[in-house]
């Protein structure tokens, strides 16, 4: 379970602070596929990037699982990140010199399984995703959604606690941003936590709740599916 | 192997093996260089002094070379010195040389009485021609005429320094002999004796000890000099292969040679101005290396950043997805010296299969020496190590420059 108690984050240029998240209390629960919406400059990517340890907030808490972030070394952060979560960036975040399987396998890889056991789980990854054919493409021999898949299948893995997904079909067309919210909904259903930031209300419609943002605070939260 | 150096390497060799080849051939090609620069401009500094010292050692003093006591003429007691020489297994040749200093004269002929005579001061030597060949191989410097035999009369090979066509130095106090060539006749003047002789061959080294000689059968140097109690002034000995010169001095001296002679091998021979540039030409070497060693990593170093920075997004991510910071340094460390590796390898071919075979048999015409590459293997690998050390280092740095930046400012590409 992930929760945050007033959470802010601002940024600073010289004498400039513009504040982005401004107190967010909020909380997902274990098995939950939450949605996060909003316009540009709300601060729904910057939420993300707190609660998923990317960056570190300015003020407030972030508990997960019961650990207080805030006390984290960057060591810690860093193996939870490896460890308990997953993510799926926009821009696919592929390592343009590791092959698909390569790219899938490296997280296994440093979770210090051998290449062959870390090979074998990444190539089930794949196949799961549709591209058990792709494995020794580079990413630049791969479509936009083939990409998406396969940064999926690097979330996934390692069956992490928590996916993270920040708008995961902005830059795919209808046919590809369909298969990989397929994909999500099914992993959904095997009980994966899915925390999504997207602007496509479709999409937003598939989690269990939506939440939209506003100027840095929460303005709504809506219950979708029972 | 611990767990960041296994990733390392693994993202090391997706990188090099999927790399531009234009960039990686430009980044071994620099290390090539940088190779080159390190051992080559030493190894020609070392060279050309060695060219000068090993000709001194082949065509002079050979490996041990005895010569007379500074306040003696000769070596007194010669023919016992020879007679244990010929008893050394260790030596395999010798020549034994009468020398004394002496006048050419050449244009005694058709001078007039108020002309100047055409001299030059020159030292005499004795030899028998066919040790002294075996040994030092003079016959083979012989550039106009031919070499002396046993059977010649009244005959000599003059050194090229003696004249004028080979050594036009126009120094006060130091004449050459003007128009003197093979059938030439000149006068060799040695104390009150002077004697007319003609020239047989022209002799042409960059040892002065041998261009500036006139040499003659010794039979007839002995007549020359009034010499007949078989005292030699030199004696030049050639040990066999595998044998030390300095073993062979130290038997010498330790058979009584040292009481009437000077015994050497061609190291304690050489000149201290010798040494002393030999010693002063390595220095330069190591500051010249020094300075590429430091090119070197200023070139790894820019390569490193630009390639770190240019790929500092996917950085962020390796880091975002849970890849440590040490294996992502580690990977820039193995691609590093991979580079430095491979310009070291073929930098060593390229100085061992080529540059030192061909400056063996095509050395640099220095004005006083025949110059060789000098790249003694130990030198060399030494270098090779002190390069990879370097290129680790500098590769190194910027690696964890931008490793260490935020991973969200990275992935974001913010600054």
């Amino acid at each position: 379970m992930i929760e945050t108690k007033n959470l802010t984050r601002s940024f600073q240029n010289g004498d400039v602070v513009t504040p982005v998240l401004k107190g967010i209390d909020f909380a997902a629960n274990d098995g939950e596929f939450l949605a996060i919406m909003g316009r540009s400059g709300a601060g729904k990517s910057t939420l993300l990037y707190q609660i998923s340890l990317l960056d570190e907030p300015t003020g407030g808490a972030i508990k997960i699982d019961g650990h207080d972030t805030h006390r984290m070394s960057e060591d810690e952060r860093m193996r939870f990140r490896l460890n308990k979560f997953g993510y799926v960036f926009q821009d696919y975040a592929l390592l343009p010199e590791l092959t698909a399987l390569e790219n899938v396998a490296l997280p296994l890889m440093m979770q210090d399984k051998s290449r062959t056991s870390a090979y074998a789980q990444a190539q089930r990854a794949l196949e799961r995703v549709g591209l058990g054919h792709r494995l020794h493409n580079l990413p630049s021999q791969l479509s936009g959604g083939e990409q998406q898949r396969v940064s999926i299948s690097r979330a996934i893995a390692h069956k992490p606690a928590v996916l993270f997904a920040d708008e995961p079909t902005a830059n795919l067309d209808n046919e590809s941003s369909r298969k990989v919210m397929d994909t999500f909904v099914e992993l959904h259903k095997e009980g994966q936590t899915i925390i999504m930031v997207t602007h496509e209300e479709p999409y937003a419609a598939l989690a269990d709740r939506l939440i939209r943002l506003d100027d840095g605070k929460i303005i709504s939260e809506t219950k979708r599916r029972g | 192997m611990p767990l960041n150096v296994r990733i390392g390497f693994f993202l090391a060799t997706r990188a090099l093996r999927r790399a531009s080849l234009w960039t990686t051939g430009l980044i071994i090609g620099v290390m090539v260089l940088t190779f080159l620069n390190l051992v080559v401009v030493s190894g020609i500094l070392v060279g050309l002094l060695e060219g000068a010292v090993v000709a001194v050692r082949t065509q002079y003093t050979s490996d041990v070379i005895i010569s007379s006591l500074n306040d003696k003429k000769y070596i007194e007691n010669s023919p016992n010195l020879l007679l244990l020489i010929s008893t050394l297994p260790e030596v395999r040749a010798y020549t034994a040389r009468y020398r004394q200093a002496g006048v050419v004269e050449a244009n005694y002929k058709t001078r007039k009485d108020t002309d100047k005579p055409n001299t030059a001061n020159a030292m005499m030597v004795g030899i028998n021609p066919a040790k002294e060949d075996s040994v030092t191989g003079i016959g083979g410097s012989i550039v106009e005429g031919s070499f002396l035999t046993p059977d010649d009369y009244d005959k000599v090979v003059i050194g090229g320094y003696l004249l004028k066509q080979y050594f036009p130095v126009e120094t006060p106090g130091f004449t050459t002999l003007e128009n003197v060539g093979v059938g030439t006749k000149i006068r060799m003047s040695v104390g009150a004796v002077t004697r007319e002789v003609t020239v047989k061959g022209i002799l042409k080294s960059k040892v002065d000890e041998v261009s500036m000689r006139a040499y003659m059968v010794d039979s007839q140097f002995r007549s020359l000099i009034g010499r007949n109690d078989g005292n030699v002034a030199e004696i030049a000995l050639k040990v066999a292969p595998g044998a030390d010169p300095r073993a062979v001095r130290d038997t010498l001296l330790a058979r009584g040679a040292g009481i009437n002679a000077k015994v050497q091998t061609y190291e304690d021979a050489q000149p201290k101005f010798l040494k002393d540039m030999i010693t002063t030409f390595g220095m330069l070497g190591t500051a010249f290396s020094s300075i590429g060693l430091v090119v070197a990593s200023i070139t790894i170093f820019i390569v490193v950043f630009i390639n770190a920075i240019t790929r500092r997004k996917f950085i962020g991510i390796l880091k975002g997805i849970g890849i440590h910071g040490r294996a992502i340094e580690v990977s820039y460390v193995f691609q590093s010296v991979f580079y430095a590796l491979v310009g070291s390898l073929l930098g060593l071919i390229l100085v061992y299969a080529f540059l030192v075979p061909f400056f063996y048999a095509h050395p640099i015409d220095f004005p006083f020496s025949d110059g060789i590459l000098v790249a003694p293997l130990g030198t060399t690998l030494l270098r090779v190590g002190l390069l990879v050390v370097t290129t680790v280092v500098a590769g190194f740095i910027p690696a964890m420059m931008i490793i260490r930046k935020n991973t969200l400012d990275s992935i974001l590409g913010r600054n």
